[in-house]
């Protein structure tokens, strides 16, 4: 427990150091900022506008500002980047509930009865309570991360290549599981992304592998090119399908009273809990992350509740669980990255590609060789929903206004962003045509029903699947039993061909598909 | 070949389809001739266009037949990469080609996404065939990569086999100005950056995109690109300090 508070306490004192700045123009003059409170505050604002508008994505924004982060020292890069993820889950929210316009695919449930609220006019408290749970939520899976953090890292030290192998099956199989959609087309996605992983010079023997003596292919694919490729330039060319008009009819009322009543408190606070509960678990697990979680809190909440028919036409508990639930497994997400070093869906692939940038090693050894990052970004995290908390509820006209940009002039400008992006990443501008192919790839993907989600995580973990395979095997000489023999590892693998044989059957397949089905209802 | 071509199109059902993969199965080879093209001019290395395109022809009309032969008989010549790509690549998707015109489709969405998962998957294990395999229990460069491709290829078919057996949608349609002038876009700024600089690039780019869709007003467009290559201009070289040429290089100097 000492331990904790003491963690906690080092991190705090990362966020909030004190440097000296002193800018050209004031001539020798210097200012006191604190860097970290700065990235924190740009990351929760930027994040907050990316969950506002819609046809931006989180993903392709943190892949966006990954060359940005070169600049920064690495506790900051990272502090940022964490604000973009979660800043977002707020951000969705407001334009969910205001228009009817989910800006992130977290917060589709929210817009069902938020907006049914806002109709009633009452998107005051709508709002007031999707950020009071929002930070309550975040509170929770602060303080969860820095209590589980520590106990995991020592399991994980513990663990060997044949246990870092089925961990990561485990973890892909989660992923698959929790995917929308067809099992099948999951998996498939996951081996193609491992196998784009195979791309470039291998490990070990340094062969040039699939790279067809391109030079700009032997150091393999970029991560962040993919990434917004698949997730950047291929939703922009889909939405252009559908008409660069979207239907924006925007609700031009006046928001009056954001406090809400006695009742909504007392009617959403066990929501708020289920939702955070619920949310903070779905988020460790690998696969998870914050969409699946309001989904299946929204469920929840629809089940248990005593008069279900009150749904969809302005339940407050059908704003306050979902809203909960999203920003806990947003935040939750990091803890596997922290501790075992295991990115558990896109976003936190992404970080893992921040985190190498900057030459640290995802991993149980972060926590022990660099605790001021990992408890810096932990502490970063409250502060950031605090601030989300005190920027988004008053600026939320300000939010609202900027919907009204058209996306014939917004997606222009994701484009140029995107490609200045990707080319200073590495000076490379194949890499920005890399990334337009991947672009089309995406489209493609989409127009088939494949999910990316499930081939960036294969992407990234394929490297490391393919080493601990290797070195698993050698170690064993050869002998392939060693993944059933060592009982970590065996447990592993049967909680992972436990759950697909759960996922395959026809009566969980039915209950899966139903946590899905509620954005279209 | 000629046979399969001369089949589907004499078939009335899936002739579209079986003819799509058929030129999928010939698209590495086209790249490839297409991209010889290119050594007329002195650009890049590699094999002029005609060797390419005897090479190509004679590995898939004679040279795989003959590999195939040697391989029941017991010969261990080593084939050539051409006829590799044909043996590997190019030959099973024919034969998909060819049995796509007898089947009843049921989800074209998952039959033709299956497919193109599998011609994925044969590509890279063709890639890959190259690389060094298994020695004793040590793994070689190419074990990984080829055990993926192999399950991508079982996980592709499975995927067609459902888009056989169950009812889904058909074919998704796709619209072609939004890709191609984000395409453009995207070409434009990867070829201008580095001799034209940032102020131009971007706002060139920003005006081939604004194409991709008829709703854009011109006058609109202008200005906000220009709005947004100043703002581009000063954030990402000054502000974030990354290196980045402003102008064009005849221009400065």
């Amino acid at each position: 427990m000492f331990d904790l508070f003491h963690n906690l306490g080092l991190g705090f004192g990362v966020v909030f150091q004190i440097s000296w700045w002193s800018p050209w123009w004031l001539y020798g003059a210097s200012l006191p900022i604190s860097i970290n409170i700065l990235m924190c505050l740009i990351g929760a604002l930027v994040g907050t506008l990316v969950g506002v508008l819609p046809g931006i994505g989180t993903v392709a924004t943190v892949a966006m500002l990954l060359p940005i982060t070169f600049g920064l020292p690495p506790v900051g890069a990272l502090i940022m980047l964490a604000g973009i993820y979660y800043g977002a889950q707020y951000g969705g929210s407001t334009t969910s509930i205001l228009v009817n316009i989910p800006g992130e695919a977290t917060s589709v449930v929210t817009a069902i009865d938020g907006h049914a609220m806002a109709k009633q006019g009452r998107a005051g408290p709508a709002l007031a309570i999707a950020a009071i749970g929002s930070f309550f939520a975040g509170c929770v899976a602060t303080v969860l991360i820095a209590v589980l953090g520590a106990p995991l890292t020592k399991l994980a030290l513990a663990f060997g290549p044949a246990e870092y192998f089925s961990l990561m099956v485990l973890g892909l199989i989660f992923a698959v599981v929790l995917a929308k959609g067809s099992v099948l087309k999951a998996i498939a996605m996951i081996v193609f992304g491992l196998l784009l992983s195979m791309v470039g010079s291998d490990i070990e023997t340094g062969a040039s592998r699939m790279a067809f003596n391109i030079p700009e292919l032997a150091d393999g694919l970029g991560f962040a090119t993919v990434a917004m490729g698949v997730f950047g330039f291929a939703e922009i060319i889909r939405n252009l399908d559908a008409g660069a008009e979207m239907n924006r009819d925007l609700v031009q009322q006046k928001i009056t009273g954001l406090m809400p009543t006695r009742k909504d408190l007392i009617d959403s606070a066990p929501a708020i809990l289920r939702g955070t509960v619920l949310g903070s678990i779905l988020g460790i697990l690998p696969g998870g992350g914050a969409v699946i979680a309001s989904f299946a809190s929204y469920t929840l909440e629809k089940k248990i509740a005593k008069n279900p028919s009150r749904f969809g036409r302005g339940a407050i508990e059908g704003v306050a669980a979902p809203e909960s639930a999203n920003n806990a497994a947003a935040q939750t997400s990091f803890i596997p990255l922290l501790t075992l070093g295991i990115p558990p869906n896109a976003v936190m692939a992404l970080m893992v590609g921040a985190m190498t940038i900057h030459g640290i090693v995802p991993g149980p050894q972060v926590m022990q060789k660099q605790p001021e990052l990992v408890w810096g970004m932990i502490a970063s995290m409250w502060i950031g929903n605090l601030m989300l908390i005190i920027i988004n509820l008053p600026l939320v006209g300000i939010w609202v206004r900027l919907l009204r940009v058209p996306y014939r002039l917004m997606f222009p400008s994701i484009v140029i962003f995107c490609a200045i992006g990707i080319y200073s990443v590495n000076n490379a501008p194949v890499d920005v045509i890399l990334a337009g192919v991947f672009g089309l790839v995406g489209y493609w993907l989409i127009k088939h029903d494949f999910e990316p989600a499930p081939l960036l995580l294969g992407m990234v973990l394929g490297p490391l699947m393919e080493e601990n395979l290797r070195r698993a095997l050698l170690i064993s000489r050869g002998d392939w039993t060693v993944f059933l023999t060592r009982p970590l590892s065996a447990v592993l693998l049967a909680i992972a061909a436990f759950l697909l044989v759960l996922t395959v059957l026809p009566f969980l397949r039915a209950k899966r598909d139903e946590v899905f089905t509620e954005s279209e209802s | 070949m000629a046979d399969t071509m001369g089949h589907s199109a004499t078939a009335t059902k899936h002739t579209s389809v079986a003819l799509g993969f058929c030129l999928l199965a010939l698209a590495p080879q086209i790249f490839e001739l297409i991209w010889s093209i290119g050594t007329i001019f002195g650009w890049g290395a590699g094999r002029g266009p005609a060797t390419v395109l005897v090479s190509h022809i004679t590995a898939l009309v004679a040279g795989a037949p003959a590999a195939l032969l040697g391989a029941i008989g017991g010969e261990t010549k080593k084939a050539s990469s051409d006829v590799l790509l044909a043996l590997i690549y190019s030959y099973p998707l024919f034969a998909v080609a060819i049995l796509t015109i007898f089947m009843t489709i049921r989800s074209a969405q998952d039959y033709v996404g299956g497919i193109v998962l599998m011609a994925l998957a044969l590509f890279a294990l063709w890639a890959s065939s190259d690389l060094q395999g298994m020695r004793g229990f040590s793994f070689g460069a190419g074990t990984a990569p080829r055990m993926f491709g192999g399950l991508l290829v079982a996980l592709g078919a499975g995927i067609a086999l459902t888009g056989l057996l169950t009812d889904g949608p058909g074919m998704a349609h796709y619209a072609w100005r939004g890709p191609l002038f984000v395409m453009v876009s995207i070409v434009f700024f990867a070829l201008a950056i580095r001799p034209l600089g940032v102020v131009v690039t971007a706002f060139t780019s920003f005006l081939i995109s604004a194409m991709g869709t008829h709703e854009t007003r011109w006058v609109e467009a202008v200005i906000v690109g220009a709005c947004l290559t100043l703002g581009c201009a000063l954030l990402f070289p000054y502000v974030l300090g990354l290196p980045m040429p402003m102008f064009p290089r005849f221009l400065v100097q």
